[in-house]
């Protein structure tokens, strides 16, 4: 049976089964690999996708519940040019092994469109993401960075 | 061609190479593609005149892709923006060499930099050289008229200028010089400034492909059970029939300690996997647990005599005689997982003829060798494609996943991509050692220790993996790795012995991030504080006089307590607590210090590490931007293991298993970073793995003055965080 949803604005549809969790549905079948593997159980956040705006983790999360939704990964937010968040990631020089950037620049800029200027305990209560290189520091730094430019813009 | 003659001119520079060179050996890969020319093993030129730049050591997030090619541009005078990038391998040139094994292309012990450092600068150099010589002729005008600069050669009288694209050609046909004219540190416009990272942009678009992203036609994924106990052995498959029927799933492939299930979609195969219902044999160690692990090392810790390691002076005796006046303290580190964000994988293609593999490899070619061991294939057919790591930590040297995955691929006779779940990456890592130490003193009438007797005891990391790095004495054998940070830390003692007891253990061991300073200079010290601390002496004076002939060590050591104002009290509700670490390069590769200040704050009933100033000389700073990230990301790796990390052993296998329960550092746990780059005239020294060793002890020193008690066991655990009513 056929899931229809989008993907970075496209429709697309999965001839699959319901349960196939959506970060391999993207990553194997669509081809889109910037959303990476690390836990399998939701944790560690490297897999985490837009669904109609909210940060998810796609590891745990079954294709058949996003018939009709619209699934924005990092590949959709690379391909905004004024994406804030990322352009702060670029200018303040963050990924280290890279490998949970995907998923971190995925959650901070739903948070930013959550909560326009989040102090440091809004950062810590959202970005919940893991990263084993400890990049924290300029992804604290990013965040303010790419909050404070968006306000300038608006 | 040009390869051969860079070997000579490289030759010619032994006392820089400290690989021996073997014009004989074929290239492996050729690095050069067919287009290109080459002007040295690491430069390449192009028909449309682009620079390619030769990269040999992975880049694992440490910065090793920007800082490498830096040094080469450098010398070069490359138009660095326009310079790309390229892995190679299979060349003498991209060997090193670490103590007494053979030389090989392999990346770890924070030396990428240290090692290629002059390397790459003679390379780019003995480049530039040939392209300037190529312009005079052209020209037909002396050498001394041409200059160079972003990827071209200037006639200064005329002005006009050559393009390296337009001149490579004649360029390699001239012979390198044996001698080609290095910069002076002055003439510098990349080494030494803080340089954008060249990987950026593809990390946060997601197009930076690691070796999870690998796609080879006609690929199949792999997932994997292994044996729950250490040694075990499968039985039995008591369910194969069911799982061959799951959806997508092709083959299952018997391993002797484990279970690989192939399918269409990694996601079927990890279905599959975990549907899997195998009986495993516990085999000889069905009894491991920690409970043992502890009682082992601790009765070492007590035993009559060890493997001595260091003997100055005559510390036994002095301890023997004045029983009553010893000051004794103990401490205990358990083993640790890697636990980097990718988890271990390859993507294996065998052919008759030639086996390629995709994959997140650290080590590139014992990679090599076990591949071509186990397929049958000559090393030299044997192809690397090597993208970014996700983080290795030295948890990606151990080829173990890769030899699991070239298995699968040749029983299913396709090209198979093998995926470790998180639960197999932990709970089958090559784990970083447990270790316990006690140390005892006698001290002078200001306190000040005249003797000292250290002992390490726990499992050894070199008799596990490197047995032929093992020091000999004539009472057996001992793991300078397990003692590294104490055995050779710059205090004056007058007497001083170290020794080590080793417990034998099954369990897989590895290098990890720091390797046996992250639990020696724990244990040594924490055991300063202690001794500074019954003197009622100032935790960093105390330090500065057992390193006053040091002006070295004087130097970071100050530097960090004018950054964190020391010598000011501290506002209510913060404490501090200072370390210090000479961190010795494996086999004397480099040597740099580091100085750190924890600063607690207390929050409510609890103390909370709030603020880490960490200054380091590591001789001259490649590229700051890449060097500052390491400090503030070291800090937290290491702040992980301090109050989280701690792999267990229950019935002969690792307790833990994913972040659940071996939890990492949060971002609301990370501290403010101070970074203090103490510069010298020394050339680059090693820089990954030297923050993390010290910010543990300055954290227990801390906990002392908060709340009376020094934690002397890994991880701190809240409970040592509470504060005192």
């Amino acid at each position: 049976m056929s899931i229809p949803f989008q993907l970075n604005g496209r429709p697309v549809s999965f001839d699959g089964p319901e349960d196939a969790p959506l970060l391999w549905v993207v990553r194997e079948h669509f081809g889109l690999t910037g959303s990476k593997f690390g836990c399998g159980i939701g944790m560690c956040g490297a897999c985490t996708m837009h669904v109609d705006g909210a940060p998810i983790r796609t590891c745990v999360l079954a294709v058949g519940n996003v018939r009709g939704r619209a699934i924005r990964t990092i590949e959709g937010v690379a391909a905004d040019a004024d994406n804030a968040v990322r352009k702060a990631w670029n200018d303040l020089d963050v990924p280290q092994c890279g490998y949970c950037q995907s998923g971190m620049i995925m959650t901070a800029t739903a948070l930013l469109a959550e909560t326009p200027a989040p102090t440091d305990q809004d950062i810590d209560r959202w970005m919940t993401n893991l990263c084993r290189c400890a990049t924290y520091v300029r992804i604290r730094q990013a965040i303010h960075a790419a909050a404070a430019a968006r306000q300038h813009k608006s | 061609m040009g390869r051969r003659r860079f070997l000579e001119v490289a030759a010619a520079f032994g006392a820089l190479l400290a690989v021996p060179l073997d014009p004989a050996v074929a290239a492996r890969d050729g690095a050069a593609a067919e287009a290109d020319i080459e002007l040295t093993d690491w430069i390449f030129i192009d028909a449309q005149g682009g620079v390619t730049l030769g990269l040999c050591q992975p880049e694992v997030g440490q910065g090793s892709y920007t800082a490498l090619p830096a040094i080469l541009a450098e010398e070069l005078d490359a138009d660095w923006p326009a310079v790309k990038v390229r892995w190679v391998m299979g060349r003498d040139a991209y060997k090193i060499q670490f103590r007494n094994e053979k030389p090989s292309q392999k990346e770890g012990a924070s030396t990428s930099t240290t090692k290629f450092y002059a390397r790459l600068r003679v390379a780019g150099a003995a480049a530039r050289d040939v392209l300037v010589r190529a312009a005079a002729a052209r020209w037909q005008v002396p050498v001394s008229d041409c200059a160079t600069e972003s990827g071209m050669v200037r006639n200064t009288r005329t002005g006009d200028t050559l393009p390296y694209g337009a001149l490579a050609a004649e360029a390699a046909r001239l012979p390198l010089s044996p001698a080609p004219r290095l910069k002076t540190p002055a003439e510098f416009r990349l080494i030494g400034k803080a340089l954008p990272r060249r990987d950026t942009a593809a990390k946060t678009d997601g197009s930076a492909k690691y070796g999870l992203d690998a796609e080879v036609p006609g690929m199949l994924n792999a997932a994997i059970a292994l044996s729950p106990t250490i040694g075990g052995w499968l039985v039995r498959i008591n369910n194969e029939a069911e799982i061959r029927q799951q959806p997508g799933v092709r083959a299952i492939v018997r391993l002797d300690d484990g279970v690989i299930v192939v399918a269409e979609r990694y996601w079927q195969a990890l279905r599959a996997v975990q549907m899997l219902d195998a009986t495993f044999s516990p085999g000889e160690n069905g009894g491991l647990s920690t409970e043992l692990i502890d009682r082992l090392a601790e009765s070492g810790l007590d035993a009559e005599i060890g493997v001595t390691a260091l003997a100055r002076g005559d510390a036994p005796r002095i301890l023997g005689q004045n029983p009553d006046q010893v000051i004794e303290s103990r401490f205990s580190v358990p083993h640790l997982a890697h636990a980097a964000m990718e988890p271990m994988n390859a993507t294996v293609h065998v052919q008759p003829d030639r086996v390629d593999v995709w994959g997140s490899i650290q080590s590139t070619d014992a990679s090599v060798a076990v591949i071509s061991k186990i397929s049958g294939v000559a090393e030299e057919k044997v192809h690397l494609h090597i993208g970014f790591l996700g983080g290795s930590f030295g948890g990606k040297i151990a080829p173990d996943f890769v030899a699991q995955a070239v298995r699968a691929a040749m029983a299913v006779g396709r090209p198979v991509k093998l995926i470790r779940t998180r639960e197999m990456d932990i709970q089958h890592d090559h784990f970083r050692p447990n270790n316990k130490g006690r140390l005892r003193a006698v001290v002078d009438r200001d306190g000040y220790p005249v003797a000292v007797h250290a002992r390490v005891c726990g499992q050894s990391l070199f008799a596990t993996t490197r047995p032929n790095w093992l020091t000999k004495t004539p009472l057996g054998d001992y793991d300078e790795s397990m003692v590294d940070g104490i055995y050779n830390q710059s205090y004056e003692i007058p007497h001083f012995h170290v020794d080590v007891i080793q417990t034998p253990l099954p369990i897989p061991v590895y290098f990890m991030r720091s390797v046996g300073s992250s639990a020696g200079v724990l244990f040594w010290e924490s055991f300063i504080t202690d001794l500074a601390h019954k003197a009622g002496i100032d935790q960093y004076q105390y330090r500065r006089h057992l390193l006053r002939n040091n002006p070295a060590a004087l130097k970071v050591l100050d530097a960090v307590a004018a950054a964190a104002s020391w010598d000011t009290p501290p506002p209510a509700g913060t404490v501090r607590g200072i370390s210090f670490d000479t961190y010795h390069g494996r086999g004397g590769s480099f040597v740099t210090y580091v100085a750190e200040i924890v600063e607690l704050v207390r929050k409510g009933d609890s103390w909370r590490v709030a603020r880490v100033f960490c200054a380091i000389d590591a001789g001259l700073v490649v590229n700051h931007n890449t060097f500052i990230a390491q400090i503030q990301g070291g800090i937290g790796f290491s702040l992980t293991s301090a109050l989280k990390s701690e792999i267990t052993f229950n019935r002969g296998g690792a307790e833990q298993s994913n972040f659940a329960d071996y939890p990492l550092l949060s971002i609301g746990e990370m501290p403010e970073v101070v970074p203090i780059v103490v510069e010298s005239d020394r050339p680059p020294q090693g820089v990954g793995e030297i923050m993390v060793a010290p910010l543990a002890p300055a954290i227990s020193q801390a906990l002392l003055h908060a709340t009376g008690r020094r934690p002397d066991r890994m991880p701190f655990r809240a409970e040592v965080f509470k504060a005192s009513a």
